[in-house]
């Protein structure tokens, strides 16, 4: 982990329809950390990060990416959305979705071609899909659909990665193949910011994490603050986790 | 012979049929159908404000002022939704005929003498299109409609080369789309201007019913029969031309309208395909689930089979008491089984072969394993039939 701040977060507040479901959050993310974010559902989780990425416009505050706007930052930057959030009846293969990695690249109009599909290939093989390269992605099951999406984001071959719940509906070998991708990303130096939902395996997959309910509770080291003190802050309730050790 | 004014009949329809196509391969994706129904009903006040500033029912001007109603229809139905009172498809109904309706009262207060009414708005009239000539400098260049048609359709081709990945993953992902930096907005509203400016161009000649056919039928039947986007497009060009012509002459048949017969044949077509598409149509999935059911009662059968050595439970009379079967399902079953080499009979006691021992254990085993998705695999090597 190095001092520069990969992510950084003034003041941020988001409204749906005037509505605040986030208020007035600071945030400073660590290059080269594997966080968590944490919290009840209507915390503001999702809705965080994709303020941070520039798909909702927040009423007030502002997003630093490694000191400048993330319009600026963009090529940094890849992206997971929840699996839930697309159609995956949609006309298309594996490869095609993965493919769509280098869009962002190769900005508007110019098309995809052999260097992209080699890139796109090799992120099929990391994730352990190369052989569905020509799956229709509705024949595949959730976990791969989810492996797809890491391939996605991989060959973006970006310096911070947000995943948005990317073990929702995975099987556990899914969930290991994942986490160890994970892993992998921040030993070679990159910021990876996970919305995540099951506490039990936060001290076990992160270094780092976030609480959050509208506001932020609570954020930096695993060992230092994922405690029941900040739990039952976070979710309201008297919270007990046994950490494993 | 076909005359000259037939060919150019099917060769207008032919056009708006892929000029349609192309968004709507889009909008059915997007599951904005009703989107084009809306824009289709809501131009009218558009065509008839620019046709009495311009007394022409083909000015470019008339169709932009057209255009802009449709995108004025679309920016309604949004405001209005995201107001969150009400869903979206019910602004779409709120705005649509409000509109229309609009239009319907311009047209009755002013227009009364002219070559505009609600008839010709919802229906057109494609037969009267090649007595509309273009004439330049004195020279007769062919039907207007033809021209208008034929320059939407290569601006919407055009865009469609260079924007196709925009498209697609806008469609597909919007906020992976906007994380890099491709704004869906944009897409979003470039994609409702071509669908307006298309509806327009092609309302006069197939009227507005049929542009919304024309839009979402062949997409829709394109969509049943390929997982891949680019060929979704050109099925959904193919239905649309094979309707507008093969519509065309179910027309000169039948001495009806055209815009109705093309119409007609869309149905039929899609009819078809959603009938016996190879994957996704009914009788393919009927099949698919009679074959499933059955191959797990089999299963189920040989399971029984190995549990009970005693003859009575194994008796053939026993699968109608006792296992609670109708005997035509009993009958079916007892069919594949022996068909497959899996049991063998004596004197009306069932026991399982060699074969159906092997296939029987091998499947216990993937079930307590909780692998029952290796059982598929395993018919493939112990099946002769199907069930």
């Amino acid at each position: 982990m190095s001092n520069n701040i990969a992510v950084k977060v003034d003041d941020l507040t988001v409204a749906y329809n005037y509505k605040p479901v986030l208020w007035d959050i600071d945030l400073e993310i660590p290059e080269g950390v594997l966080m968590a974010i944490v919290g009840p559902n209507g915390a503001g989780k999702s809705t965080l990060i994709k303020s941070i990425l520039g798909i909702l416009k927040p009423i007030a505050g502002s997003v630093e990416i490694f000191g400048m706007s993330y319009a600026k930052q963009r090529h940094l930057v890849a992206y997971v959305p929840q699996k839930g959030s697309v159609d995956w009846d949609f006309p298309t293969t594996a490869l095609d979705v993965v493919m769509m990695g280098t869009y962002g690249s190769l900005g508007w109009i110019k098309r995809p071609g052999q260097k992209e599909k080699k890139e796109a290939l090799e992120a099929l093989e990391k994730v352990g899909m190369l052989a569905f390269k020509n799956r229709q992605i509705s024949q595949l099951s959730g976990g791969q659909q989810q492996r797809i999406f890491l391939a996605r984001a991989l060959v973006q071959n970006a310096s911070i990665y947000f995943m948005d719940e990317p073990f929702q509906g995975v099987d556990a070998t899914t969930e290991i193949a994942i986490i160890n991708i994970l892993k992998e990303l921040r030993k070679a130096g990159k910021t990876v910011i996970v919305v995540h939902h099951d506490l039990q395996t936060v001290p076990e997959y992160f270094d780092w994490v976030t609480f959050l309910n509208v506001k932020k509770i609570a954020t930096g080291p695993v060992k230092d603050i994922f405690n029941d003190d900040n739990l039952t802050k976070t979710y309201g309730i008297n919270y007990k986790v046994s950490i494993q050790e | 012979m076909m005359s000259n004014a037939q060919f150019e009949i099917q060769l207008i329809a032919s056009l708006v049929a892929i000029a349609c196509a192309i968004p709507g391969t889009f909008l059915v994706l997007r599951k904005m159908a009703m989107i084009s129904d809306a824009i289709s009903h809501s131009i009218l006040p558009g065509i008839v404000i620019g046709f009495f500033i311009t007394q022409d029912l083909n000015s470019p001007l008339l169709i932009l002022l057209a255009a802009l109603t449709g995108i004025l229809t679309v920016v309604l139905v949004e405001y209005i939704q995201k107001t969150g009172l009400v869903k979206e498809d019910t602004a779409i109904g709120l705005v649509f005929p409000i509109l229309f309706s609009i239009g319907v009262i311009l047209i009755a207060k002013n227009a009364n003498d002219v070559h505009l009414d609600v008839d010709a708005v919802l229906l057109g009239e494609l037969a009267f299109a090649p007595f509309d000539r273009l004439i330049i400098s004195g020279v007769d260049v062919g039907p207007k409609s033809l021209w208008v048609i034929g320059s939407i359709l290569i601006v919407t081709i055009g865009l469609l080369i260079a924007f196709f990945k925009e498209l697609k993953i806008s469609t597909f992902d919007a906020g992976l789309a906007a994380s890099l930096g491709f704004s869906p907005a944009i897409i979003h509203y470039g994609l409702m201007t071509i669908s307006s400016i298309t509806t327009v161009g092609a309302f006069d000649a197939v009227g507005a019913i049929l542009v919304v056919a024309l839009m979402i039928a062949p997409a829709a039947t394109a969509y049943l029969l390929t997982n891949d986007l680019k060929r979704m497009l050109l099925y959904a060009i193919g239905f649309g031309v094979f309707s507008a012509i093969s519509g065309y002459w179910l027309a000169h048949g039948l001495d009806a309208s055209i815009a109705g017969s093309i119409t007609t044949m869309l149905g039929l077509v899609f009819l078809l395909v959603y009938l016996f598409a190879p994957n996704k149509g009914v009788i393919a999935v009927l099949y698919r689930e009679k074959q499933q059911r059955t191959e797990v009662s089999l299963l189920t059968f040989l399971l029984h089979l190995k549990n009970h050595s005693e003859e009575s439970e194994r008796h053939v009379n026993h699968l109608n008491e006792h296992i609670n079967w109708q005997k035509v399902r009993s009958k079916t079953v007892l069919d594949l089984a022996l068909k497959n080499n899996m049991i063998q009979f004596d004197k009306n006691i069932v026991s399982l072969t060699e074969k159906g021992q092997l296939f029987t254990t091998q499947a216990i085993d993937y079930i307590i394993t909780n692998e029952d998705g290796k059982i598929e695999h395993m018919k493939d090597d112990f099946f002769l039939f199907r069930g």
